[in-house]
């Protein structure tokens, strides 16, 4: 169980990785403000990547607990904290040379949607009859 | 031969010590802890010539609306009626009206005007002449409740410290 969901972390994390990077460069060209000097491509896909793989260690450890709600309680819990995490998004401070960093959240916060999103439409094929 | 009289005129009479400055130019601004940023866009003119004072002036106007804190919700706040009220008063804007040398450095009194409240100020500043280039800098401090800045008290200092550069090459 704990192999397919770290499996499933990973898959996901890669994907919401890849989704990320798309947007990013759909909203620097649409808007022209390019955040790619903070939001690093490196770090957009490793935190993608760590946060799918935290959300499937916190699966499996749900799943000991609650056995037949694990997916709903996982699910809600997945979208608060991706929710809770968008908050920082709009107190960064960012470098004073960057320009227009009010255009900053439109990026960042999308983003912060992405491993959730990911994870709920790979989730089907990995965890199946689980509870 | 008239043009020609006209410009040997034009130059006889040219202020000393014109100076154009780059766009290399920092207006930073600092009121404690996480306040501070700066305004990216400064324009004017100034004319200095050490061995002249009295004909050196500087008039210089900054946009209101470039102001940088490196946080867009800060920015807009910065921009907003309880602080700047950029729509209103677009330009904070510095004119001299008297320059006098202080040891190795200067001081410009002038006309200070933010946010629609005049004020005379005297602030010191420094000029490093290398020829044909040469940098302004100052170092000062505003107090912001002189110019109906903000509520008074808060995260924000009164005081607000400004360090601006200007480097000018000669026209």
């Amino acid at each position: 169980m704990l192999k397919r969901l770290l499996l499933l972390g990973i898959v996901s994390g890669v994907l919401a990785g890849i989704v990320a990077l798309i947007y990013q460069k759909v909203y620097s060209s649409s808007v022209g403000a390019d955040f790619s000097a903070i939001a690093k491509p490196v770090g957009i896909m490793i935190s993608n990547i760590v946060g799918c793989l935290i959300a499937a260690v916190g699966y499996w450890i749900l799943s000991k607990w609650l056995k037949g709600k694990t997916e709903i309680v996982f699910n809600f819990i997945f979208m608060i904290l991706s929710f809770a995490s968008m908050l920082p998004a709009f107190a960064a401070k960012l470098p004073l040379d960057v320009a227009s960093p009010e255009l900053f959240p439109g990026l960042v916060i999308p983003m912060h949607f992405f491993p959730a999103l990911a994870w709920f439409t790979l989730e089907p094929l990995f965890i199946k009859n689980t509870d | 031969m008239a043009t020609l009289l006209s410009l040997v005129v034009v130059f006889a009479f040219a202020p000393a010590g014109n100076w154009q400055m780059t766009d290399k130019y920092t207006v930073r601004f600092a009121g404690g802890g996480e306040v501070g940023g700066i305004f990216k866009t400064m324009k004017g003119s100034i004319v200095f010539d050490e061995q002249n004072l009295a004909a050196s002036n500087f008039d210089l106007s900054i946009d209101v609306a470039s102001i940088n804190t490196g946080n867009g919700l800060m920015n807009t706040h910065a921009k907003s009626a309880e602080w700047f009220e950029a729509a209103k008063y677009p330009v904070i804007r510095f004119t001299s009206k008297k320059i006098v040398k202080n040891g190795v450095a200067y001081q410009v009194t002038g006309d200070m005007e933010i946010h629609g409240v005049k004020k005379e100020l005297t602030l010191p500043f420094s000029f490093q002449n290398k020829g044909a280039t040469g940098i302004f800098s100052g170092t000062f401090t505003i107090n912001r409740s002189d110019f109906h800045i903000g509520k008074p008290g808060g995260d924000v200092e009164e005081n607000i410290k400004l360090d601006i550069s200007v480097p000018v090459v000669k026209k």
